[in-house]
């Protein structure tokens, strides 16, 4: 039996802007069916860049993608089907109640109507957002509008999810349950690409990791590999050394020796 | 209904949605301008001038009017709803779903071309109610109607993936269409014009598209029918054509 193929096989990925900025530099990349992977790097590293060739939102100047086997040019429709994306700024519709928010794009793949109505009070219930259902999404508070934005990306039941950066700016609450149902999710066998500056939580959720710099990725390996090859106890103080700023580190140490001493 | 059937039509309804929600910004609007033209120019200056090429002024201008209100809301709408998407990014929703470029272009189209047609057959209608509104020919009316509302729609998508801000849609709005569809003869007929002014009318793609409506109409022409028919096609669908590369490339859409 041939093996399945990878949710995601990035070759050689480049990325140039029409400003001449260089944001990917030719990445391969391969996430496996069912992984939870995460991507992780300094502001402007190119991980946003990295995902919106991959979803379609910014054309590749180089290289390819494949999701699930199948090339997200050549094969948009496939591709695209079975991807999720959660963007890192919101960008909801203004016109659309949160009902519609989901509603409309479950449509957009194909979802029959009754299962549309059924999956949205589904995810409408896990992200507590059914008293919310005929909201505006204007009106909603930030906390509950990036909960829509997650419940919309998960809306077609995609077999790989794409995060980035989910709990930037959420609250503690949110952050925990948003974990708790992609770490159900991703056992039910959705994979998972996800960037976050939560390392500590990117350490304890993620199956593999990457860290990507300058538009390349730099290493990867599973928490404990990186870990153990840099010699250190926490993918942060990992991820600190590979961007050469170990000095930050320290001064954090320090700082917490003096408060507690 | 298959799942590609589902996705365009989801994709419509949204476009749909969008300007029903908003109807009496979108819709009874520009009827009410509709019939203060027809009142103040029909009713007013009409019973100064009386007849014009054997009917009525006021009947006589309904055509281009009908033909106005379908130009400038498929305009006004597939412009503005392309533009706010692209400046919330709610755009995004439809660039990563599996829909074609067709699809999207045809759903982002659809949207103004359904509206402009409501307002121009509200249009059509009351005036046919008020006054007395002869349908020459028909299928004339109907093709040149819906070919000219298809053209409009289109440059409405084209002008709405080329903005950048809202001063784009309003400048081509207001400093080239609304100066064309005047020109054109909405309101006269170029026959009654003095030199130059006859001959610079006829170098207004507007003046044809008014044209065919009339004839369709009052039955009353002044350019080669068939001509006109033939020219309105082909500009349309060199419009089409140029918008679905533009949603093939992405551009002014995907990075």
């Amino acid at each position: 039996m041939p093996a399945a193929p990878p949710a995601l096989q990035l070759t050689d990925l480049a990325k140039t802007y029409a400003t001449g900025v260089e944001a990917l530099k030719g990445v391969s990349l391969e996430i496996g069916d069912g992984e939870l992977f995460g991507l992780l790097g300094p502001n402007g590293a190119g991980k946003s860049t990295l995902i919106h060739c991959v979803t379609g939102l910014a054309n590749p100047t180089g290289g390819e993608a494949r999701i699930f086997g199948n090339d997200t040019r050549g094969h948009y429709e496939q591709a695209r089907a079975a991807v999720g994306l959660a963007p890192q700024d919101i960008n909801l519709d203004t016109f659309l109640t949160v009902f519609e928010t989901l509603d409309y794009p479950g449509g957009y793949f194909g979802m029959a109507k009754r299962d549309r109505r059924e999956r949205a009070a589904e995810l409408l219930d896990a992200f507590s957002l059914t008293d919310k259902r005929d909201t505006r999404t204007r009106f909603l508070s930030g906390g509950m509008k990036r909960r829509v934005v997650l419940a919309r990306a998960l809306m077609h039941r995609p077999r790989l999810l794409i995060l980035d950066e989910p709990t930037a700016g959420v609250d503690v609450e949110l952050r925990l349950e948003l974990w708790q149902y992609v770490q159900r999710i991703n056992g039910e066998g959705t994979s998972v690409l996800l960037t976050t500056h939560y390392l500590e939580e990117a350490e304890q959720l993620c199956d593999h990791i990457a860290f990507i710099d300058h538009g390349l990725i730099v290493d990867r390996g599973t928490p404990s590999e990186l870990t153990q090859r840099y010699a250190v106890s926490s993918l942060e103080d990992a991820y600190l050394q590979l961007i050469g700023r170990t000095e930050l580190s320290r001064a954090i140490a320090t700082d917490t020796g003096e408060l507690t001493s | 209904m298959t799942t590609r059937q589902i996705r365009f039509f989801s994709l419509l309804r949204r476009e749909l949605y969008r300007f029903w929600k908003i109807k009496r910004q979108t819709v009874a609007a520009p009827l009410l301008e509709s019939f203060l033209y027809i009142s103040v120019f029909g009713a007013a200056l009409g019973s100064r001038v009386g007849n014009l090429h054997g009917v009525d002024y006021v009947v006589f201008i309904v055509p281009g009017l009908v033909l106005m209100a379908w130009a400038m809301n498929a305009y006004m709408n597939n412009a503005s709803s392309i533009l706010q998407q692209k400046m919330e990014r709610a755009i995004d929703d439809q660039l990563t779903s599996p829909a074609s470029p067709l699809e999207l272009l045809m759903a982002f189209s659809l949207g103004g071309f359904v509206r402009g047609g409501m307002v121009s057959m509200l249009t059509l209608t009351g005036s046919a109610l008020l006054v007395d509104v002869p349908f020459e020919h028909p299928f004339v009316l109907a093709l040149s109607l819906a070919l000219s509302g298809m053209f409009f729609a289109q440059l409405g998508v084209f002008t709405g993936l080329r903005a950048v801000n809202w001063d784009d849609i309003t400048f081509i709005q207001t400093f080239l269409l609304q100066p064309l569809i005047f020109v054109g003869g909405v309101f006269y007929s170029a026959t009654l014009l003095p030199a130059p002014f006859d001959t610079i009318t006829k170098f207004d793609p507007i003046y044809y598209m008014i044209g065919l409506v009339r004839y369709g109409t009052i039955g009353f022409h002044e350019i080669d029918i068939t001509l006109a028919l033939g020219g309105l096609f082909l500009v349309t669908a060199a419009l089409v054509a140029l918008n679905v590369r533009l949603f093939t490339t992405g551009w002014r859409l995907r990075a």
